[in-house]
């Protein structure tokens, strides 16, 4: 992983964020890592019109895009059954770092976060734990989007939702914001 | 894999794991420089991107103070200042960062219930006009700490007293 190579040749990126600035500045970051392939959205309806008529490779969403939030559209995509671009790499970026926001943006389905306002580095390390460490899904009644498993937060019984899992204590929340390395923390997939 | 809550648990391997693995890519280093290189290509345009984002957010914070209780305009001066936080961290303009990212903490503070204090806004805007000219371009918040320090204390009072109210 230290010294892999991350080729975006040819993925199709769909960066959705209402700021055009923010689109040009990510797109100029993508092109420096190699992309040709990236298009933008200013609105979750726009977002979703291009899910639903093109396979997109990865979706690179703002946490504020109007009119719901970046968070509600990627529940959608996750919950809606008929979506090609269901299992889609989801990367959130957002400047909105309180623990109770990543843990909703994990919830929601996101593969990770990105603490805006990003550079280069950050973003470039997101693509590639996504890239280089792929997770299961889970279809769950009340979920579907990659494996949360990263902490389990107990159950009454001290069951496990799946098997293998064991009850652990949560800590009450802490702070008012998470660094960048909290948040990669919060995704990273070490099973307790 | 299924359990007995109904959960089923499959392996994805995405079209994205799949071609950002193939032989060919960038490694870390050549593609952060890379990325530096295009967004040098901006900086020129910033000013002007600057120049909009700062009309937008005062139209978003005239629009907010006929209506303070409308939580759409307060929402849209919240992101009209976020971003030209985040333009102006990524494009290493410190003091524009400094004085959009204490007024987004003043919105963020608004939209969780805290009264509208239009004082306290407008004085933002005023430095954030005096931060977009050229003379202080290069300067960074410690350079004039009588611009920043006074606002900083506004902001945080404020902030305390919004905290105050809601306990």
């Amino acid at each position: 992983m230290k010294n892999a190579t991350l080729n975006l040749r040819d993925l199709v990126i769909l960066v959705a964020d209402p700021s055009p600035y923010m689109c040009m500045l990510a797109n100029s970051m993508l092109r420096g890592f190699g992309a040709n392939k990236a298009m933008d959205a200013r609105s979750s309806i726009d977002a979703i019109q291009i899910l639903t008529e093109q396979k997109i490779d990865i979706l690179l969403l703002d946490n504020l895009l109007p009119p719901h939030g970046g968070l509600k559209l990627t529940q959608a995509i996750r919950r809606n059954v008929n979506n090609p671009n269901r299992t889609v790499p989801i990367l959130l970026m957002t400047s909105d770092t309180r623990e109770s926001t990543i843990k909703y943006a994990r919830d929601a389905g996101a593969n990770m976060v990105v603490a805006k306002p990003m550079s280069p580095s950050s973003l470039y390390d997101r693509l590639s734990w996504i890239a280089f460490n792929p997770r299961n899904f889970v279809d769950a009644p009340t979920y579907f989007g990659p494996d949360r498993r990263f902490k389990i937060e107990g159950f009454p019984t001290g069951v496990g939702r799946r098997q293998g899992d064991k009850a652990i204590e949560v800590s009450e929340e802490t702070g008012p914001t998470l660094a960048q390395d909290d948040i990669d923390s919060l995704f990273s997939s070490s099973r307790v | 894999m299924s359990n007995s809550n109904g959960a089923r648990e499959f392996p994805v391997e995405t079209d994205f794991q799949k071609k950002a693995r193939r032989p060919g890519g960038v490694t870390r280093n050549q593609a952060v420089g890379g990325a530096q290189a295009q967004i040098e290509t901006l900086k020129d345009e910033f000013t002007d991107w600057v120049k909009d984002g700062l009309k937008r957010l005062q139209s978003a914070i005239q629009l907010a103070e006929t209506h303070p209780a409308n939580a759409t305009l307060i929402e849209d001066a919240f992101r009209s200042s976020c971003e030209l936080r985040d333009i102006g961290t990524t494009m290493g303009y410190e003091l524009v960062t400094f004085v959009a990212n204490l007024l987004c903490e003043v919105l963020d503070n608004i939209r969780n219930g805290a009264d509208y204090d239009k004082v306290l806004i407008r004085c933002h805007l005023d430095a954030l006009q005096l931060a977009r000219q050229d003379s202080y371009r290069n300067v960074s918040p410690d350079q004039v700490p009588e611009l920043c320090d006074g606002l900083r204390q506004a902001a945080e009072r404020s902030m305390s007293v919004a905290g105050r109210i809601s306990k």
